[in-house]
């Protein structure tokens, strides 16, 4: 379960994410939606524990994550929009490297666990290529490998489809629909209003740092008095938050 | 521990890879090769000088032993310096630290596996320059095998105490100001600090104390040699226990300095450790949030585009305009501008304090060959700058590379809009620095016309190579635009640049000696020497011309072949 508790952050006199309050329950795919500079990347890096937040607080599966954030950061997988990659290393080091650094060892064990990653994502047959050579899309499957490795209980994903083909979006939706399944908690910030609509249960959009909806996708349309897609609803929201 | 050697992984893992996929292996041979000379030449260089000072009567030994006070001073400062740049970048900018701090490893192990790299990257300078002087030390003194334990183990505990001091400043530092300029702040003020340092070592005149002549009485020089640092620095600690080993006087000094030597590099470990779990994580968090820039580059930029748009096509001044741009609000760059001059005012300061006067041969002569020399310093000069700025200008670009390989706009009229950037910009600078010292030195008409002319003529090569090497060797996907030139590129533009303003100054020496002789004792020159006088300047010329023009050919044809 992730809660956030008046979660806010601030630079100098701008609101970058004011008080945010959010319960997200286990087997959750919660979309996080709003338009460029909303604050969705902000609350994204601060759930991940790599930003200071100004004020509130971050409960991940029970555990504070500005109290104890190794502790908070063994049960959480993290996507970021612009992941970091250690080029010069292959697949199979950077993913052996990222699983020591959860503290799994190097057992015959984790050799299939990572092995079986691989092949669910489609790179194995790249495992042993330097990770610079490969292409955009392979990167952002190596990447969610290492976020899967250690089972999290919540994955935290800003923009999971960016650099994906059509056969690997279609892919990703179906793992992360079977992780919910599991009892993972999903967190995923994205523009793809498509991708909210199929996947979430949930989803709240953000807009100058402030939740303004929230709810499931017919909570929304009856808040908006309106019934046609995600996309329709979200800009009407938009639109009449700008109008106030 | 075991998460510190995971942390520490990546860069070793990194190595291997490069090594094991290098195509080129002889390129390593090279490299270790070039290595070695650099070691002995420092050790045979420093061995002269300090046989020299020894074989001073009275005042031999005292003088090796400011001299190794203030070595040691040097590097200290240094050092500093660059754990305070390294440690910025290492623990605070570095593109790896959004995944490291998203890992379930707490902050200070992090933090001790950065500052681990920052030790290694900043301290390399000791092994490459530092470990051949004070070798020379032993060799002269004739010392034993504990002389280099010591000296070994005493350069380690330095260069944590360096570096701990200089990550100290950059973690407090980060705290202090407001987030949003913290990395400017930190830049510009160590760009200060290395002006300010650097311009106080030349104004102290350390030449003065191999100079008696310029103390009052004797008893003034040797009170000057035989002042000590402060003892609180870890320098004294050091240069005691070295001259200690040197003389062959251990005592209880040699055990209280090493002991503080150690302590305080223990200590300072422990207190950074111990203030990273306060301060590193904010700071770092602090770093990243928005950044603003200092300097717009706007007003010179409309000035420059108002002088240019009458001569060139438009797609061409709105380049230049972009690099000029981008160059100002990349502070990281535009900063060096500010070391750039220091360097300037200090060259000519040496000029200016050159002890002709007391030199056993006619000074007139002494003058204009020294003025010969400097052409080739002056060229050296303007290589090291074009190390630093052009060298790197193509992998500047970056990961937008893509737009300029993308457009209309060929790689012809790319290169030729760097080297239109560049060039004026390294003549001006080539132009101050000979013509200056040249009125400095008072030298004859032939040698101020013939050694500015070349230069000017050189700093065309010299910036048409420095693209085509940075064309050889792009890096669009850099950490840190500083490190571009630190690689086997910039090596080897240091190397090419270096033998062609040799080549040139070996055909020019006998007919500029020729000019300056008969302008000196007012004689004729007969047509054979007029012969052989056009003939080499025609050849400089020509060879000028054509390494600037294959330089160039080459560049375009990489980028042009060039698959990112």
């Amino acid at each position: 379960m992730i809660e956030l508790v008046n979660l806010s952050k601030s630079y100098r006199n701008i609101k970058a994410v004011d008080k945010i309050n959010l319960r997200i329950e286990d087997g959750t795919i919660f979309g996080f939606l709003g338009p460029n500079g909303a604050g969705k990347t902000t609350t994204i890096k601060m759930m991940a524990g790599v930003m200071n937040p100004t004020g509130g607080r971050i409960i991940l599966d029970g555990i504070d994550l500005m109290n104890d954030p190794v502790s908070a950061k063994k049960i959480v997988g993290y996507i970021p929009d612009r992941p970091f990659l250690y080029e010069r290393l292959t697949g199979w080091e950077f993913l052996k490297l990222i699983s020591a650094l959860y503290g799994m060892n190097g057992s015959t064990e984790l050799d299939k666990k990572i092995l079986r990653l691989l092949n669910l994502f489609e790179i194995a047959e790249w495992k042993d290529e330097l990770i610079e050579s490969y292409s955009h899309g392979m990167k952002q499957r190596l990447i969610m490998c290492s976020a899967l490795i250690h089972d999290p209980k919540i994955l935290i994903v800003d923009e999971p489809m960016v650099g994906l083909d059509p056969k690997a979006m279609r892919l990703v939706k179906e793992i992360f629909r079977k992780k919910a399944q599991e009892g993972m908690t999903l967190f995923i910030s994205t523009h793809s209003l498509e991708v909210a609509q199929e996947l979430c249960n949930e989803v709240a959009i953000i807009h100058k740092g402030r939740i303004v909806a929230r709810g499931t996708l017919d909570d929304l349309k009856r808040g908006a008095r309106l019934d046609g897609t995600l996309e329709d609803i979200f800009l009407k929201i938009i639109e009449e938050e700008m109008n106030d | 521990m075991e998460d510190l050697l995971i942390l520490i992984s990546p860069r070793i893992l990194a190595l291997k890879n490069r090594v094991n996929r290098i195509e080129k292996r002889f390129k390593i041979v090279y490299v270790v090769i070039g290595g070695i000379i650099l070691w002995v030449g420092i050790s045979y260089a420093c061995i002269k000088v300090l046989f020299y000072f020894k074989s001073i009567e009275v005042i031999g030994d005292l003088l090796n032993y400011r001299l190794l006070s203030m070595i040691l001073l040097t590097f200290f400062s240094l050092l500093i310096i660059s754990n305070i740049i390294t440690s910025l970048s290492n623990l605070y900018i570095s593109r790896d630290l959004e995944l490291l701090h998203s890992m379930p490893v707490s902050s200070d192990k992090i933090y001790v596996a950065k500052a681990f790299y920052t030790l290694l990257d900043s301290s390399w300078m000791i092994a490459v320059f530092g470990i051949p002087v004070l070798i020379a030390f032993g060799w002269v003194y004739k010392t034993g095998a504990l002389y280099y334990f010591h000296m070994l183990h005493c350069i380690f505990a330095f260069v944590i105490i360096s570096a701990n001091m200089g990550i100290m400043v950059t973690m407090i530092l980060t705290n202090l100001f407001p987030a949003q300029r913290t990395k400017d702040i930190l830049m510009l003020l160590t760009v200060i600090m290395i002006a300010s340092l650097y311009l106080l070592f030349r104004l102290l005149r350390p030449e003065r104390l191999v100079d008696p002549d310029s103390f009052f009485s004797i008893i003034h020089y040797m009170g000057a040699l035989k002042k000590t640092d402060s003892p609180y620095l870890p320098t004294f600690w050091i240069t005691s226990i070295l001259w200690s080993l040197l003389t062959n006087k251990k005592g209880s000094p040699f055990i209280f300095n090493t002991l503080m030597l150690w302590s305080t590099a223990l200590a300072l470990t422990v207190i950074n450790i111990w203030l990273s779990r306060w301060i590193y994580f904010k700071g770092y968090s602090k770093a990243h949030e928005a950044k603003r820039r200092i300097i717009t580059g706007s007003f010179i930029n409309n000035i420059i585009k108002k002088l240019l748009s009458p001569f060139m096509s438009q797609d061409l001044v709105l380049m230049i305009d972009k690099e000029i741009r981008t160059f100002f609000r990349d502070n990281t760059q535009w900063s060096q501008l500010l070391l750039l001059l220091a360097l300037i005012v200090v060259y000519l300061y040496n000029f200016k304090v050159l002890p002709l006067e007391k030199a056993y041969i006619r000074i007139d002569i002494l003058q204009n060959e020294i003025a010969f020399l400097n052409l080739g310093l002056s060229g050296f000069v303007v290589s090291a700058i074009a190390t630093r700025f052009i060298y790197p200008s193509i992998s500047s670009e970056g990961e937008a590379f893509w737009i300029i390989r993308s457009s209309p706009f060929s790689m012809h009229r790319f290169i030729w809009c760097k080297y239109l950037i560049y060039l004026p910009f390294m003549l001006i600078l080539g132009g101050i620095l000979i013509i200056s010292t040249n009125i400095i030195l008072n030298v004859s008409k032939t040698l101020m016309y013939s050694t500015s002319i070349t230069l000017f003529f050189i700093t065309f090569s010299i910036v048409a190579i420095a693209l085509r090497i940075g064309a050889q060797y792009p890096n669009f996907r850099y950490e840190n635009i500083a490190q571009i030139s630190t690689g086997i590129g910039g090596l080897t533009f240091m190397i090419i640049s270096v033998a062609f303003i040799t080549l040139i100054m070996a055909i020019e020496a006998g007919p500029v000696y020729i000019l300056f002789i008969s302008e000196f004792k007012d004689m004729s020159i007969s047509i054979l020497k007029w012969i052989y006088i056009i003939l080499s300047f025609s050849f400089v010329l020509f060879l000028t011309f054509f390494i600037t023009y294959r330089s160039l050919k080459i560049a375009i044809l990489r980028l042009e072949r060039l698959e990112t």
